[in-house]
């Protein structure tokens, strides 16, 4: 007789065991549904977002091809070429001071003149509509000027009000409800103020040296390749010193702070699903232990291990594929729920529709998670004898899982990681998340056995109640293992999401503020350098003030390689992604730490020379001697590296990553920045007194823009927050599966213990003792843990130092152990109520 | 005249199954002297088993009263009961139950933590001396014989030194050697304490050692051979 084929076998064996449903499968479908959602919620919605970001891509940029050039216009050679291509728009965009014509009020706003083509793709929409059109109609005066509701606010006038702006007035048409080509305002420094030309040359704002950005934006003729018209530009004109962006290439910024938050946040989604990985070892564990009798018959009555483990594997896949594709129809459908939640308040376009990737490889995740964690306990069901018919099973003897399925488990592993890692924006990040994951896990297991064996030495207290407790920390089958490691790793992620964003939060809002400057001051004129001197030092309050010359320029190669093809490391790309501050010195900045080579001479006169920080010549792989070369008003200027500087620039102090020698810059028309401290009693009356003397410049508040930071970096801590709280449910549900487990046996011995005499206090005290031990131990772990990891995460990737937030990590670790007690109580209150005799007779 | 340690005066019992109320005990009367033995005999689902635990106190009278030890079981609310069980009662089961992940010495000290005894473990030591089993006191029951986990039992249930003693069938699992062992246990310790003890057995022989023996039938409890 041949042997029956496997697979039809083992599918049958299958469908027979899952005919009595899903009784014990709560956890295991719970973990994966919550962690799979987690990694396809994150997924699609960077998917939808990139999509949107894309479709509006147009829109966003402005265009077809944009091209930046920051305190100059085009020369006439250049605009002519552009013009022979397709239409222009051009834009103007500067920091500004807006007033109130008849009252007092004044607010930084981000003023934006635009011409009649602008917006060449995408709507301007107002309330009550008006078109550009309307911008340059003057009235009694004043030019038209569009908006955003909280200038209104800020300045408390409505629409119909006349502001001033330089020399301008500037008449409120209508309020901005939509801006095409602008994302993410949550970084700008001040409400939008959108002009037109003429508007814009009526100020008298656009100086020499004034920081003015300008944009041409061209609109292609159907068909055209945009990147091969920014090739021929950058061919025309090699030295133009511009930056030329196609529509595809639209929102950088935007894109890698999505990027960003998405492998972060997947990578937090990842380790819940690893927590709830340990809720699907637990629950297919103790569905095999509950099916050794079956196993062991069908063994007798000729079923190999092959078919055992088969038509079993085939179960844990079937119920794996229930779990993650519940989890993966949830997070498909989250970008939607999103945009319905936020509605405007989403600051990117969001593309709705079905992702297939992110949603595969959510599922994947899935999938060998339940396999990592379900093939030992296979395994070891393989392995069955069918002589414990005979001679009885205690449960605590499990078969060894075999050599086979040990290499299974490591392939599977492999597979997961190689997963992360590809799947992952950023390899080394996700990399580094394996390593700290697997040492998590074995740091975690480690753990748990130490407080096991540590209830287990442990003095007995005279309690009665203190003492089962302790004993049933560390007796056979006790939940204390999956309690302290899976709470244990979910409180920690959330205790390094917390104490991360305390550390930040306060580097904002305590460190700064205390030695920081109330103001800077843009786009001073040469010429009011010196009164403006003159009358910071002269107002009250003012306890010092720093100026500097600057101007932007933007690095285009590093020790001679053009930054395209320098090998630069990713924590210092933003200095190469646009233009860049610049100043100049003959004296060495008060309170800066030279690190290599020396300062020139004050009155140096020869070749150009360069200062640079020391983190970006550590990740431009440049030292004392290399060069730099720096485009400046479209001129390249190559300054040989005379020394590197240690800036802390959490102090806000004025300072530039680059500081050239004398005699390179000063012949560029340029303007200058300062800083003014100021204590808070004082700040409105400097505010005032500058503004009313240089109508011209901008004053930025910074006690201002650290509340917009805050606000950010609160938005952000919210996702991260929300992320770390599922994997605090997958251990809440994992420590559920334990407790549950164990519920026969907490029943059982409620019963035996009354019998013996024990009140419901007594259990009461045994059963909530334990759980507090056990919250107590995952907790404290958790603290530790969880804060060492902040420090090397605050300390170390984000340079900032790092302090204990004492309040945040208790919250934390309060709500973690009120939350384990009420768990355990809640899975035991039966055992508490239970009546003896009911059960002694049915036993 | 010794005083009575058990008294029972028309008992009744009722519970509600699935099939409605079950009429188990029916008037039940019976007075016990202490240091006194009884073997109560009778058929399956007489209600010996039901009559143990109403004087346990792990049951409520439909009506009736309970005297143990002076103590009206009546008045007593859950907790009452458990505190009395502590000081009063020993029970021995059929099954042993035994907490099966507590070693024999902690299982045998239970009683004597939950009173809050200072020595529990070292009189439970030697209850499991007394028992024969003081080289297995780390010993968990799955690691135990049947023999030896009754034994447990024993000592458990004799470990505070209770007035009454209820036995369940204790050698209803056990072969019957095994079962002589540990009945010539329970009586010897039952001598050696003085406690009363009151049997449920099937046993005609185990009967026989017990100074009354009697017989329940459909609920109701009668001494064959009392005058």
């Amino acid at each position: 007789m041949r042997d029956p084929a496997l697979l039809p076998l083992a599918w049958r064996l299958a469908q027979r065991e899952l005919r009595s449903g899903l009784r014990g499968f709560g956890v295991f479908l719970a973990c994966l549904f919550l962690g799979v959602f987690a990694i396809a919620a994150i997924g699609s919605f960077s998917a939808a977002a990139h999509r949107g970001l894309l479709a509006d891509a147009r829109a966003l940029l402005g265009g077809d091809l944009e091209i930046e050039l920051h305190q100059r216009e085009l020369i006439p050679e250049q605009r002519r070429s552009l013009g022979t291509r397709g239409e222009i728009s051009e834009v103007v965009e500067l920091r500004t001071m807006a007033r109130v014509a008849d009252g007092d009020r004044r607010a930084l706003v981000e003023l934006k003149a635009v011409d009649d083509a602008y917006p060449l793709y995408g709507a301007l929409e107002s309330l009550p509509p008006a078109g550009v059109a309307a911008l340059d109609r003057v009235e009694n005066g004043a030019f038209g000027a569009l908006v955003e509701a909280t200038l209104l606010q800020r300045l408390g006038v409505e629409v119909g009000a006349t502001l001033e702006v330089g020399a301008a007035r500037l008449r409120i048409v209508g309020v901005l409800t939509r801006e095409p080509d602008r994302t993410l305002g949550a970084f700008s420094l001040g409400p939008r103020l959108l002009i037109g030309p003429a508007g814009l040359a009526a100020t008298g704002l656009i100086q020499p040296g004034s920081l003015v950005n300008y944009a041409y934006r061209l609109r292609l003729p159907a068909g055209t390749d945009a990147a091969k018209v920014k090739t021929e530009l950058q061919d025309s004109f090699p030295a133009a010193g511009w930056r030329v962006r196609t529509w595809e290439e639209a929102a950088p910024r935007v894109r890698r702070f999505l990027d960003r938050m998405t492998l972060n946040l997947t990578l937090v989604g990842l380790c819940a699903l690893l927590v709830g990985g340990l809720g699907v070892a637990g629950a297919v564990r103790g569905y095999l232990d509950g099916k050794v009798v079956n196993i062991a018959t069908m063994k007798c009555l000729g079923a190999s291990g092959r078919t055992i483990f088969t038509g079993y594997l085939l179960q844990v896949l079937m119920l794996a594929a229930l779990g993650a594709g519940f989890g993966v129809a949830a997070g498909a459908t989250f970008p939607a729920v999103a945009v319905w939640l936020a509605g405007d308040r989403l600051p990117i376009p969001v593309q709705l529709g079905i992702y297939p990737l992110p949603l595969a490889t959510a599922a994947l995740f899935g999938l060998l998670i339940s396999l990592v964690f379900s093939l030992q306990a296979l395994g070891s069901a393989r392995r069955i004898p069918p002589a414990l018919l005979f001679r009885g099973y205690s449960g605590e003897e499990r078969p060894a899982a075999g050599n086979g399925v040990r290499a299974a488990i490591v392939a599977t592993a492999t597979c997961l990681a190689l997963l992360a890692v590809f799947s992952s924006s950023d390899k080394r990040l996700a990399l580094w998340f394996i390593v700290g994951a697997v040492a998590c896990f074995a740091l975690f297991r480690g753990l748990a056995l130490l407080v096991i064996a540590a209830a287990r030495r442990s003095r007995r207290p005279r309690h009665p109640g203190l003492r089962l407790a302790l004993a049933n920390i560390h007796r056979p089958g006790s939940p204390a293992g999956s309690a302290i490691f899976s709470l244990g790793l979910g409180l920690t992620a959330l205790v390094i999401v917390a104490l991360v964003q305390a550390n930040l939060t306060r580097l904002v809002t305590e460190t700064v503020p205390a030695e920081a400057p109330a103001f800077f001051v843009l786009d001073l004129q040469p010429a009011q350098v010196a009164p403006f001197e003159a009358l910071v030092a002269g107002l009250p309050g003012v306890t010092r003030h720093d100026l500097f010359p600057t101007l932007r320029g933007r690095i285009v190669a590093i020790a001679g390689t053009p930054v395209e093809q320098a090998a630069i490391a990713p924590g210092v790309q933003w200095a190469v992604h646009g233009d860049r501050y610049l100043s100049y010195s003959g004296v060495l900045p008060p309170g800066t730490e030279l690190t290599a080579g020396s300062w020139w001479p004050a009155d140096y006169s020869g070749p150009p020379l360069l200062s640079l920080t020391a983190d970006l010549a550590k990740g431009f792989g440049v030292k004392v001697g290399d060069t730099l070369t720096v485009n400046v008003l479209g001129r390249n200027i190559t300054a040989t590296i005379a020394s590197l500087r240690n800036v802390d620039w959490s102090t806000l102090q004025l300072n530039f990553a680059l500081l050239f020698s004398p005699g390179v810059l000063e012949a560029a028309p340029h303007s200058s920045i300062a800083t003014v401290y100021v204590p808070p009693a004082g700040e409105e009356a400097v505010f005032r007194a500058v503004t009313d003397r240089f109508p011209n410049v901008s004053m930025i508040g910074v006690r201002e823009v650290l509340a917009n930071v805050e606000g950010t970096l609160e938005r952000i801590a919210v996702a991260f927050r929300a992320m770390a709280a599922v994997a605090l449910l997958c251990g809440f549900l994992v420590l559920g599966g334990a407790v549950s487990a164990d519920q026969h046996r907490r029943l059982r011995d409620a019963v035996i213990f009354k019998v013996c005499g024990a009140t419901r206090g007594d259990l009461l005290i045994a059963f909530g003792a334990e759980f507090l031990l056990l919250g107590l131990a995952a907790g404290a772990i958790a603290a530790l843990v969880g804060s060492l990891a902040a420090w090397a995460i605050v300390a170390g990737p984000m340079s900032a130092p790092f302090k204990l937030a004492p309040l945040t990590l208790l919250l934390t670790l309060v709500a973690g152990l009120s939350l384990t007690l009420f768990l355990g109580l809640a899975g035991t209150w039966r055992a508490l109520g239970q009546r003896p005799a009911p059960w002694l007779r049915e036993e | 005249m010794t005083a009575p340690i058990l008294e029972i005066s028309n008992l009744h019992l009722s519970l509600v199954g699935g099939g409605g109320r079950v009429n188990i005990l029916r008037g039940i009367d019976l007075t016990v002297t202490a240091g006194e033995t009884l073997s109560i005999a009778g058929p399956s689902g007489a209600g010996k088993t039901t009559l143990l635990m109403a004087l346990a106190g792990l049951e409520r009278p439909s009506s009736g009263l309970v005297w143990v030890a002076g103590l009206d079981l009546a008045g007593l609310d859950e907790d009452g009961l458990a505190r009395f069980r502590r000081r009063q009662i020993g029970i021995v089961f059929q099954s042993f139950h035994l907490v099966a992940t507590m070693t024999a010495l902690e299982n045998a000290a239970l009683p004597l933590e939950f009173a809050g005894a200072d020595d529990a473990r070292e009189r439970a030591a030697e209850a499991l001396n007394s028992v024969g089993l003081g080289d297995r006191l780390a010993h968990f029951p799955g690691q135990l014989s049947g023999g030896e986990q009754q034994r447990v039992a024993l000592a458990r249930a004799f470990v505070a030194q209770p007035a009454l003693l209820l036995a369940d069938e204790p050698t209803g699992n056990l072969d019957r050697a095994t079962g002589e062992r540990v009945m010539d246990l329970l009586f010897s310790l039952q001598a050696e304490y003085g406690t009363t003890l009151l049997l449920v057995t099937h046993d005609e022989v185990l009967a026989g050692r017990c100074g009354r023996r009697l017989l329940m039938t459909d609920g109701r409890l009668s001494e064959p051979g009392a005058p």
